[in-house]
């Protein structure tokens, strides 16, 4: 092996723009990776169909053969089309759902595949390592999104009555809240080794408090206090609105307001719960355990 | 700046002891922790991996650190890597503390932990030294021609392109060794790094170690082969129930037995109870028997102040009962054999 004229001078330059560039790095890799197995495409494509079409057609048959029991949907709900109302509460679950699995089982599969110890070993800030795994989702999310908007404007003629532009703002708004529990989620889940039971129970609240498939008016009172504490509530109100009912910014302001602040809230919790598990792992050597 | 590339003090570290595991434990003066509701206090039973290292690793040296399974090196190496926070004690990597400069000691640091785990197979070995450069912040245009150095001098230009999955163990370890070169590193810290390599990749590894160290590096190395530390080593720190037991150079360490002799013996249908007598033989000490590959052949060493005089003793007791002699030599003392003095234990034990 060739020889190496050295001198022992770091080639490392720390200062901000480097901790961005290694950002862009770790949401490099996240999504070389995530290209490298071509699964994701297939469930891409089926994923968006699947989960709704199982609340599509139990809708059908509730509503009878010649569809009249649609009017007292229509009634309860103020929306006309169901399926795009079902489509928008499925797909904020699913959102939650594969962020939750996603992000927050990132740092646990980086441990398993033994990588952690070694991304840890550099000098770069270890929030990044979360942050990074982000990008990606959000890329793949939006692309799930589009499909699903495709696959059911194409096969059940739904249609938009209000503003993409809007709906995507809150999408966006909802980024923070969505992001942060996944982050508070990766910490817990390389303390516990595992936390299936958290994210079931996560997503079970969110399907039954938030109204995925109904309006939550029809849930007793003291059920709708714990909805009106799930940011997932109003994503999909707001989601709703903006995309089915024409609503304007200033008629999404308070679905926007309380988004902002769930995830003021949330990454919050999500990063103090990180900088609590990179010390305990420190003291405990839990980063290294499998 | 300090003569030591690595100082530390009195180095401890404490874990609580879990359930199950035979983990010694403590519990006089560890913390105790409030059971709830009634306000009464348990005693948390602690673990000490580590108790009490104290190591000065000169610049420039290659410093072996041995030691038996669960001796205290691995954890010893997470904490001076900043992975894991001493208990107690002060170190000092690269003149930057331990605790207190935990990014600086990281810069100065590259390390191989895990070996061929520690980089992404579904990376290709280009694309694994590119992250990992962008992650010790070396700059862009620095990290393309720092990479390209690397690949070429661990051989791996012709592959560098495919991903990490299809290489060799061989490969993997030098692409895992190149990302600890990335940064150019003055200390390195290498924990196995030939483990699991067949003979000719271990042996281009060593010369590749050698070959780091005339170029400056400080080499702090962990690992089970004995020959390997004996010939790489400049001194060598033996480790045991979390304390340095003896720090010398290999030579150094050799002389502390010179006076007495190892004896070998391929012995076949061995059992313990042939062990009992031959450790009763005056004289006979540090007995360690293991199997061979070939079946139902042990490999029996032991240190002996005076072979001749028990020699016939151990024939006597070997012969008969289903077990016969099958090969016998009186060899001057190996590290292991000082390894074994010290701690009473094979490496690989």
């Amino acid at each position: 092996m060739r020889s190496e004229m050295s001198v022992f001078s770091s080639l490392g330059k720390p200062g901000f723009l480097s901790e961005i560039q290694a950002f862009i790095a770790i949401t490099r890799r996240e999504w070389t990776i995530f290209r490298r197995y071509p699964s994701w495409i297939i469930a891409l494509l089926i994923w968006p169909l699947i989960f709704p079409m199982m609340y599509i057609l139990t809708g059908r048959a509730l509503s009878g053969p010649d569809g009249s029991g649609l009017a007292v949907f229509t009634k309860t709900t103020g929306a006309t089309d169901f399926i795009g109302y079902i489509v928008i509460g499925t797909t904020v679950w699913m959102w939650q759902n594969i962020v939750l699995w996603d992000v927050g089982f990132s740092l646990r599969n980086e441990q398993m595949r033994g990588t952690l110890e070694s991304n840890w070993l550099s000098p770069t800030w270890r929030f990044s390592y979360l942050l990074g795994h982000t990008g990606p989702q959000i890329i793949s999310m939006a692309m799930f999104v589009l499909i699903t908007a495709v696959e059911f404007g194409l096969l059940f003629g739904v249609k938009l009555h209000g503003s993409i532009w809007l709906a995507a703002l809150v999408m966006l708004a909802s980024i923070p809240a969505v992001y942060g529990l996944g982050f508070a989620f990766a910490s817990l889940v390389i303390t516990l080794k595992e936390a299936h039971a958290f994210v079931f129970l996560v997503r079970g609240l969110v399907m039954i408090f938030c109204g995925i498939t109904f309006p939550i008016s029809l849930l007793p009172g003291w059920m709708q206090s714990v909805a009106a504490w799930l940011p997932q509530t109003y994503m999909i109100h707001g989601m709703r609105a903006a995309a089915f009912a024409n609503a304007s910014l200033t008629d999404l302001w308070p679905d926007l307001r309380a988004l902002i602040l769930f995830g003021a809230f949330w990454l919050t919790v999500g990063y103090l719960l990180f900088t609590w598990m990179e010390r305990r792992a420190r003291q405990t050597g839990a980063i290294g355990q499998y | 700046m300090s003569d030591f590339a690595i100082d530390a003090t009195q180095l401890v570290k404490k874990f609580p002891a879990r359930p199950g595991t035979g983990n010694k434990t403590e519990s006089a003066s560890a913390p105790r922790r409030r059971r709830w509701p009634f306000g009464k206090r348990e005693p948390k039973a602690m673990f000490t991996a580590v108790n009490g290292v104290d190591l000065q690793i000169k610049r420039g040296e290659i410093f072996g650190l041995l030691g038996p399974n669960g001796a205290g090196k691995s954890t010893t190496i997470r904490m001076l890597c900043t992975l894991l926070e001493p208990t107690s004690g002060t170190a000092h990597v690269n003149g930057f503390d331990l605790v207190k400069q935990a990014n600086d000691v990281r810069r100065s640091l590259g390390t191989l932990l895990a070996g061929e785990r520690s980089i992404y197979w579904k990376l290709t070995g280009r694309e694994n030294l590119e992250y990992f450069a962008a992650l010790y912040h070396i700059p862009a245009t620095v990290a393309r021609q720092r990479v390209e150095e690397l690949i070429e001098r661990m051989e791996l230009k012709d592959r560098a392109n495919e991903l990490v999955e299809k290489y060799s163990t061989g490969m993997r370890q030098r692409v895992a060794i190149a990302k600890a070169l990335l940064a150019r590193p003055p200390i390195l810290l290498l924990d196995e790094p030939t483990l699991g390599l067949d003979p000719q990749a271990a042996r281009r590894l060593r010369e590749l170690i050698a070959e780091l160290k005339q170029e400056g590096h400080t080499i702090l190395l962990t690992t089970h082969y004995m020959e390997e530390a004996d010939q790489l080593s400049d001194r060598i720190g033996i480790i045991d129930t979390g304390r340095i037991i003896a720090l010398d150079t290999p030579e150094g360490l050799k002389q502390r037995i010179e006076q007495k002799e190892v004896i070998r013996l391929e012995v076949a249908g061995w059992h313990e109870e042939i062990a009992d007598k031959l450790k009763s033989i005056a004289g006979i000490e540090n007995l360690i028997s293991r199997q061979q590959a070939e079946a139902d052949v042990w490999e029996v060493n032991m240190q002996a102040h005076n072979s001749r005089a028990a020699l016939p003793r151990i024939v006597e007791h070997i012969s008969g009962n289903g077990t016969r002699l099958v090969n016998m030599n009186i060899v001057k003392p190996s590290l292991e054999d000082v390894f074994i003095h010290l701690t009473g234990k094979a490496l690989r034990d």
